[in-house]
């Protein structure tokens, strides 16, 4: 019974969760007449399908290549800005400022809670001044302003659970302050910066509000708003391409949160108890 | 041993991982998607770039013909590069909003309602409407409502065309209950046994563009208005109380819960999955059908709104208006481009498989032959949409115009909700009548405080 009881609870929420990707491997092969007949038990397929037309639409009809490509390339370098702010910011506030830094950190991640919806009018003017609009720099401009407040709180926490005496050892070795960061801390901090990566890459890759406003030129645009305006058209969905064009990037997504799973955990669960 | 290696491996992913970006970085600096952004025309930003924001059409074929040769042909003749940018038409008003306060953007953005609530940052279309009417006559009465302010006097848009919004019904289970659609006392009746049969009614009473229009149109059957010729409330009265009793009668016998959560595209789904029995649409049911389903499209027909105790009063299904910005760069060239566009009218009027009606019924000559020559059977049947067009028509607000006040209520769907709500039981058709009449008349008072109406 104790070796059953985990998956008894465990098989449930994962069929619940699994299965939105389910379905949508399902309906991506489906054409018309098969997924429109409510006859038709939607976990078969049936009239022509499965057909690749819907992969093979996404390609050569839209600029979903171009929409991956924006959007590695957004999420690539706002991960980048990201690291390079909020790793010294995480430490500094973690050994630096105490008390004081406690306090800090709650306030940063504060500001991560000030939903976009508000903030996209007056952001909106900012872009327009730095004359940024239709210009993926735009995002990569705007986005760290959620990235950054949470990488900061989550890297703050993961950096109190590293003894102080491993860098007392080292500053009484004779390395800098750098240098222990960079030979002491950051290699054992992996974990953490590896949730922070893929977090923020997540986190890059989902948002909607701000590259809709922000951007409208077609070849500009990133996944989330790319395929909801191609496959959207008025009232007509094109569910089976909507379908396929979610499910491709999520799939490498999906495999490296796999790969990296344990350290995942142990990032977000390192500063659980401090 | 296992685990130096294992942090080898590792160490070598991220080293190729940073390679990778700084390669897809730099890669993409090349390229047009560049995180520098899109390469400019360095000659033709001298001579004008036009920039058009406007939805997604739901024929591909009309978006790639209005990009790709429309625009590109006037371009050229006009020395300007015209620039045209799509997004879904729920998510427009945002993208509005966005540009109305950075103001800065696209030099004409257009929707498919008319937004009068931006009349301040937009100019006066009225030179465009001049220039169209000295050669293709009178505006359609139903646009010149919804684009006129008559308190302001200026046009705070220029719709070019509009789109009937047609009964879309299955012939064989209208015909298999013994009746037809002509009048809502038929549509109630046949309700209960259509839902019966497995096809019930799906007409919806959700916060979205169709359910607005739908009720806004059955409010008038009975005679139930939401403002007067002289823009003052008239919502609680005897017609918008035997329009709610009649639509939570309907909701009772004929339609389901999923009205409630109805979105644009329910009643497409709905009809193209064959389960519903009537619908109120353009025609992109039957246009997606055609491609996908003929033998279901060909059990689709058009009707004209039901008639009610007041008549038979429909609505446009979308108005499409452009908005020319008070801080775009080249306003001339919108103008001529509006203009020009409108006074030729007939190729979008095709390209878009006869869903833009033109906001000038002389911009396409003989429309009903078009119409009528479609493929589509029962044979003629796109021919009903003229006669929708000229005599059932009429706009959001009727019988007073389009206004600030109007657009405000339209876009935080006020009536579906109160219909919605008295369908659920929630709230008696008469206390709703009384609740929603106030709660539109302070939006008609700010309007009024702020001199837009």
């Amino acid at each position: 019974m104790r070796k059953v009881a985990p998956y008894l609870v465990t098989g449930p929420f994962a069929i619940v969760l699994a299965f939105p990707f389910y379905w949508m491997l399902w309906t991506a092969f489906k054409t018309d007449q098969d997924l429109y007949n409510v006859e038709n038990v939607p976990y078969t397929w049936t009239h022509g399908s499965p057909t690749f037309h819907n992969i093979s639409f996404l390609f050569s009809d839209t600029q979903y290549r171009t929409w991956l490509q924006n959007t590695v390339i957004v999420g690539i370098v706002v991960v980048a800005i990201t690291l390079a702010i909020a790793l010294p910011a995480g430490y500094a506030l973690a050994r630096l400022s105490g008390q004081v830094g406690q306090s800090l950190g709650v306030g940063i991640f504060l500001t991560y809670l000030v939903p976009p919806t508000l903030l996209f009018l007056p952001l909106s003017r900012v872009i327009a001044e730095l004359g940024l609009q239709d210009r993926l720099l735009a995002l990569v401009l705007v986005y760290p302003s959620f990235t950054i407040p949470f990488s900061t709180w989550l890297l703050m926490g993961f950096f109190k659970t590293i003894p102080r005496e491993l860098e007392d050892a080292a500053l009484v070795d004779g390395a800098s302050r750098l240098r222990t960061l960079r030979s002491v801390v950051f290699p054992v901090s992996l974990p953490g910066i590896l949730t922070v990566v893929i977090f923020s890459f997540s986190l890059v890759m989902n948002e909607f509000v701000y590259a809709l406003t922000f951007i409208t030129t077609s070849s500009q645009k990133t996944i989330s708003t790319g395929i909801y305006t191609e496959l959207i058209r008025g009232d007509v969905f094109f569910w089976q391409g909507l379908m396929a064009a979610t499910l491709l990037p999520s799939i490498p997504l999906a495999l490296l949160y796999n790969v990296f799973l344990d350290r995942f955990i142990a990032g977000f669960t390192g500063g659980a108890f401090r | 041993m296992t685990q130096v290696t294992d942090e080898v491996t590792r160490r070598e992913l991220l080293r190729r991982a940073g390679l990778g970006a700084i390669v897809l970085v730099y890669g993409g600096m090349g390229a047009k998607t560049a995180v520098a952004g899109a390469p400019k025309f360095a000659h033709k930003q001298l001579k004008g770039t036009l920039r058009i924001l406007q939805w997604s059409h739901f024929v591909p074929a009309f978006d790639k013909w209005f990009d790709n040769t429309y625009t590109k042909v006037w371009g050229r003749k006009n020395d300007t590069e015209v620039i045209v940018d799509h997004i879904s038409q729920a998510e427009l008003p945002a993208r509005v909003a966005a540009e109305a306060a950075a103001r800065k953007g696209h030099d004409m953005v257009a929707t498919l309602a008319p937004l009068p609530q931006y009349e301040d940052l937009a100019i006066d279309h009225k030179e465009i409407v001049q220039e169209v009417t000295k050669k293709r006559g009178k505006m359609a009465n139903v646009v010149h409502r919804s684009i006129y302010n008559p308190k302001t006097k200026r046009y705070f848009g220029f719709a070019d065309n509009y789109a009937p919004d047609p009964l879309n019904y299955r012939i064989d289970e209208w015909r298999a209950v013994g009746l037809k659609p002509t009048t809502w006392d038929n549509v109630l009746k046949a309700a209960p046994r259509l839902r019966a049969r497995g096809h019930p009614i799906g007409l919806g009473m959700s916060n979205e563009i169709d359910s607005n229009m739908f009720l806004m149109s059955l409010m008038m059957c009975f005679g139930g208005f939401i403002q007067s010729r002289e823009h003052r409330v008239i919502l609680n009265s005897k017609g918008t109380r035997e329009a709610l009793r009649f639509a939570r009668e309907l909701f009772r016998r004929g339609m389901t819960n999923e009205i409630f959560a109805w979105t644009a595209s329910s009643n497409n789904n709905g009809m193209i999955a064959g389960r519903l029995s009537l619908a109120l649409n353009a025609v992109s049911i039957t246009r997606s059908l055609e491609l996908s389903n003929t033998e279901l499209a060909d059990k689709i027909a058009f009707a004209p709104m039901p008639k009610g105790p007041h008549g038979r009063m429909g609505l446009e299904h979308v108005m499409h208006t452009y908005m020319v910005w008070k801080f775009a760069s080249n306003k001339k060239a919108a103008r001529k481009f509006l203009a020009d566009l409108e006074i030729t009218y007939r190729g979008a009027f095709l390209n878009s498989k006869l869903y833009n009606f033109p906001a000038w019924p002389n911009a396409v000559k003989n429309i009903r032959r078009p119409l009528m020559a479609d493929d589509a059977k029962p044979r003629g049947k796109y021919g009903i949409l003229d006669t929708i067009s000229r005599k059932y028509t009429y706009n959001v607000g009727y019988p007073g115009t389009a206004n600030a006040a109007m657009g405000e209520v339209f876009d935080t769907y006020l009536i579906p909700e109160m219909f919605a709500r008295v369908a659920q039981g929630r709230v008696t058709p008469d206390a709703a009548a009384r609740e929603y009449h106030r709660r539109i008349g302070r939006i008609y008072a700010k309007w009024r405080k702020r001199g837009k109406i």
